[in-house]
């Protein structure tokens, strides 16, 4: 597909104008030492191989890996297409002939799974689209899937196509995942280096600036705050090992510290490992990126409307809008989602993550829901028979103390640096229980007789309000809060030194500022004023108010706050810092 | 007590049945997954589509080996096999060797299909998203959305009486005839349906599984439906399969209760679930060659066989793997 050729001329121009390429010795300097690093590990992947080639470190065995993944089939065919490819073009002017055969082959004789989530089709696509532009004018037979060259080229394109516009007009599906923003990020990469085709290579390179904008206006320090689409247990409570934080390593020069080298963060996904794309792409990360990703200056508000994984049956709607909303500081960020079945299996729909040198740097709740029916929204097979099989695969869905969930009972309404979460659990629900996540790491855990819960960690205060009875749950990692009513919740200030003063000041304030909850038990009904006078409300029935006024979502940008601007539909976002200008123009 | 296979086949003979028991089957299984299946090893059982030529004595495995999400395959009369696959609906026009994903992206997860018998380019697929439907042999495929509540679609019936198709959804059958513009409901409305299958000797009649509903009987061509449940315990109905000599005999499987039989079509019904070690059911298929012999595949307990028609069953191959769908292809034999 190709774009008018005014279009093009715009792209190019807004992206060139602006585009103050990163030239940053310390890039640089991070670039070559992570390659180092992938190069020197002895596991057997895609990553480490391409390292390996790159630098020239232990080639032999490089290419004896390379050849064993040409008919490995441990790996998922969609993780497969993108990265085999990735690496063939990266490192194709030094292969032998027989690995050139055989990496040719391997899109014949292997037959390489699509997928069913929105991050396997973009890299199964992204892996077809560039396989075939790299052995054109080839027939069926020579395809897995009995396509031609031209017939996989024009499909690929199309989805890409497609979802490139989804994503910039309604809003990305599995989005703001600390763990799997590295399989939209590294195709998008791979796509940007090497696609013939002038529109989308800038479209490619377009969507990393999109996905990595994203990322930084809700960064802080490595740490990826709020609420996300989809994480795991390992992730959530502890958000420096996360993937995404190599990333921000890479890119940002946040955290300083090397992920690797950590015992606490050591990357246990090959997701991490696929920063190597990232160093070998000629990609590099506009300024205004940068700055997003660092100022913390000022405290700040930032909205951005994202949608619902694809919903097949029960009569819903496919893809209805995810509202999200985060409260950025220099030393905390407290971010989340509506609440509601949002995403299968994996939803992180709040918390309140903080900089610290500690690991397990965040506090958060939730309701361990699952069932067949949830799942059945999102998959096709037998309802009954779908936890149960997602538990193999994902293997604490059914658990009650998970620590990822949505739930459908689950209201969330945040302003500023308060929150309110409320769980109205129907009886009869399989864990009719909610429970809170308070790391060891804290410096101070209290509970004070005005009903507060009070915690510090170094300079960031935390206040939480309890809306029902609860016990606390000593564990290796944390104390776990846990309410076995039915209906509870949490009211929730963050504060700092910064905003609040000493702790003292902090805590003395909360007390002076219980929150209502006489018409809780009833209807879900809390009011909140918080530490700026304004006065919260929310009940059970999702109605939330500020200051007496209905807040309403009908009108929820794409992306709003001093960063990132779009309308939803527009296909167009603006990335700003204040000084600089950076135009992603879709349309 | 079951007759013997040659007594039988006497017995037929003299009833003009002859030629059905004398037919050459060949059977298709789709293998999704194996519980020993997981990510990240080299070493998974293998999976997708199992062939045999032999009533199950043995299976060939054909066509894609990694895992595509295959829930179901069936030949059409023209020898050409299709999948109803994740990646789409496959296609092979030489047994299986080579295959076509005839579909574009459009299409995913396809969970079920059903090739016209009077015209084998005439496919229709049910999809998650819709279901969907070819007259030229897969080279095109067009979305039968109209007048549908929702998209989400489990089965598809071809009527081989006319081509009119049978469409399975969460909120009921609907029906539509060749040439008509839209989807009509049937009176079985309000359910979430599983499966539908056409009656192999009396054209007229389509039963239909549900979710929780049990079993319903059309005798109309799935105009008007009626329940038939009397005796089924388990209601969640995954597959109806009918035995060609016996009209009157029916199996269906069952989420959680196994195998039930009918053997006065369908008015009554016993569970037989003896030697089952999973009660999950998603497959079945009655062999005419083989009198009394049924082939019951279960989901993460791999595929069973029984001799005596229900009434034991013992397993026969596919350790721990999820059996979505099987079908049968019978031919004269030459």
């Amino acid at each position: 597909m190709k774009l008018p050729l005014l279009c093009v001329a715009a792209l190019l121009l807004s992206g060139a104008l602006s585009c103050a390429a990163q030239t940053d010795a310390a890039f640089e300097g991070r670039r070559v030492r992570l390659l180092d690093v992938a190069a020197a590990e002895t596991e057997v992947n895609m990553m480490t191989i391409l390292a390996k080639l790159h630098t020239g470190r232990d080639l032999p065995r490089a290419y004896a890996m390379l050849d064993s993944m040409t008919h490995d089939r441990a790996m998922g065919g969609m993780f497969y297409a993108y990265t085999l490819i990735g690496t063939y073009l990266h490192t194709r002017g030094q292969l032998p002939d027989s690995l050139h055969r055989k990496i040719r082959e391997a899109f014949q004789k292997r037959t390489m799974y699509r997928g069913d989530t929105e991050n396997h089709w973009v890299m199964y696509y992204t892996g077809m689209y560039l396989a075939a532009q790299t052995w054109p004018n080839e027939p069926g037979g020579q395809w897995f899937n009995g396509k031609s060259s031209d017939e996989n080229f024009a499909e690929a394109s199309e989805w890409l196509t497609h979802w490139m516009r989804m994503t910039t007009t309604i809003g990305q599906g599995e989005f703001d995942s600390p763990t799997y923003m590295t399989v939209f990020i590294c195709p998008m990469l791979v796509l940007h280096e090497f696609a013939l085709d002038s529109v989308m290579r800038i479209r490619a390179g377009m969507m990393v600036d999109l996905l990595l904008a994203d990322f930084a206006a809700e960064h802080l320090n490595g740490n990826y705050g709020g609420g996300h689409s989809r994480d795991y247990p390992d992730d959530i409570t502890n958000p420096l090992a996360a993937p995404s934080t190599m990333f921000a390593w890479l890119y940002f020069g946040q955290p300083a510290m090397e992920q690797w080298n950590e015992a606490r963060y050591r990357p246990r996904h090959r997701g991490s490992w696929e920063t190597v794309f990232a160093a070998l792409s000629s990609y590099r990360l506009p300024d205004v990126i940068l700055n997003i990703a660092t100022d913390r200056s000022r405290p700040y508000v930032h909205r951005e409307r994202k949608r619902v994984r694809n919903i097949i049956r029960f009569e819903k709607p496919m893809n209805p809008p995810v509202y999200k909303y985060t409260y950025m500081t220099s030393r905390y960020v407290l971010g989340s989602l509506q609440g509601g079945i949002l995403q299968p299996i994996q939803q992180h729909t709040w918390d309140v993550t903080y900089s610290s040198p500690r690991p397990h740097n965040t506090v958060f709740s939730l309701h361990p829901f699952a069932s067949g029916r949830e799942l059945a929204m999102f998959f096709p097979e037998e309802q009954k028979f779908l936890a149960g099989e997602v538990d193999r695969y994902h293997l604490v869905y059914t658990n009650p103390g998970k620590w990822n969930s949505s739930s459908p009972f689950e209201t969330v309404f945040q302003h500023r640096n308060a929150l309110m979460v409320v769980y109205d659990i129907a009886e009869g629900t399989r864990h009719p229980h909610a429970d809170g996540f308070f790391p060891k790491t804290l410096d101070e855990r209290t509970v004070d007789p005005s009903g507060w819960i009070f915690a510090r960690n170094e300079d960031v205060y935390i206040g939480v309000y309890p809306l029902s009875p609860y016990s606390w749950i000593e564990e290796e990692l944390c104390w776990r809060w846990r309410s076995t009513t039915l209906r509870t919740g949490w009211v929730v200030e963050i504060g700092s030194i910064d905003d609040a003063g000493s702790f003292d000041a902090f805590r003395q304030s909360l007390r002076n500022r219980i929150p209502d909850t006489t018409g809780f038990t009833r209807s879900g009904s809390v009011r909140f004023v918080g530490a700026k006078a304004d006065t919260m409300a929310l009940d059970f029935a999702g109605r939330r108010t500020l200051n007496g006024q209905p807040v309403s979502f009908a009108d929820y940008p794409l992306f709003d706050g001093p960063w990132l601007q779009a309308r939803v539909g527009e296909g167009r976002i603006r990335l700003t810092d204040g000084k600089r200008e950076r135009i992603l123009d879709f349309k | 007590m079951w007759i013997s296979k040659a007594l039988l086949l006497l017995l037929l003979a003299g009833a003009g049945l002859w030629e059905l028991a004398s037919a050459q089957e060949t059977l298709y299984m789709s293998v999704l997954s194996s519980r020993r299946h997981a990510w990240g090893r080299n070493d998974n059982p293998v999976i997708g589509l199992f062939v045999s030529t032999d009533s199950g004595k043995n299976w060939q495995h054909t066509g894609w080996r990694e895992y595509i999400r295959m829930f179901y395959t069936e030949a059409g009369p023209d020898d050409v096999l299709w999948s109803a696959c994740g990646n789409g609906v496959l296609r092979s026009t030489d047994h299986g060797t080579s295959w076509r994903v005839t579909t574009g992206w459009e299409v995913t997860e396809v969970l079920k299909l059903s090739v016209d018998p009077r015209n084998p380019k005439r496919v229709a697929a049910a999809t998650a998203y819709g279901p969907i439907l070819t007259t030229d042999g897969g080279g095109t495929w067009n979305f039968l959305l109209e007048d549908l509540p929702e998209r989400y679609s489990t089965d598809v019936c071809v009527d081989r009486t006319d081509g009119t198709l049978l469409l399975a959804t969460g909120t009921g059958v609907y029906r539509r005839a060749p040439g008509d513009t839209g989807w009509m409901p049937t009176t079985l409305l309000g359910k979430d349906i599983r499966v539908l299958t056409q009656h192999p000797a009396v054209p007229n009649t389509f039963w239909a599984g549900t979710e929780d509903d049990g079993v319903w009987k059309s005798t109309d061509r799935g105009k008007t439906w009626s329940m038939s449940n009397s005796g089924l315990q388990h209601r969640t109905v995954y597959v109806i399969a009918i035995d060609p000599e016996r009209p009157d005999t029916l199996y269906v499987g069952t989420f959680a209760g196994g195998v039930y039989r009918s053997t006065d079509g369908g008015v009554t019904w016993q569970q037989k679930a003896a030697g089952l070690s999973v009660q999950d059911i998603h497959a079945l298929c009655v062999l005419t060659s083989a009198p009394g012999t049924v082939f019951a595949g279960t989901l993460n307990g791999g595929l069973y066989k029984s001799t005596d028609a229900g009434e034991t069953w013992v397993f026969n191959s596919q350790e721990d793997a999820q059996v979505w769908g099987m079908s049968i292809q019978r031919r004269p034999r030459k």
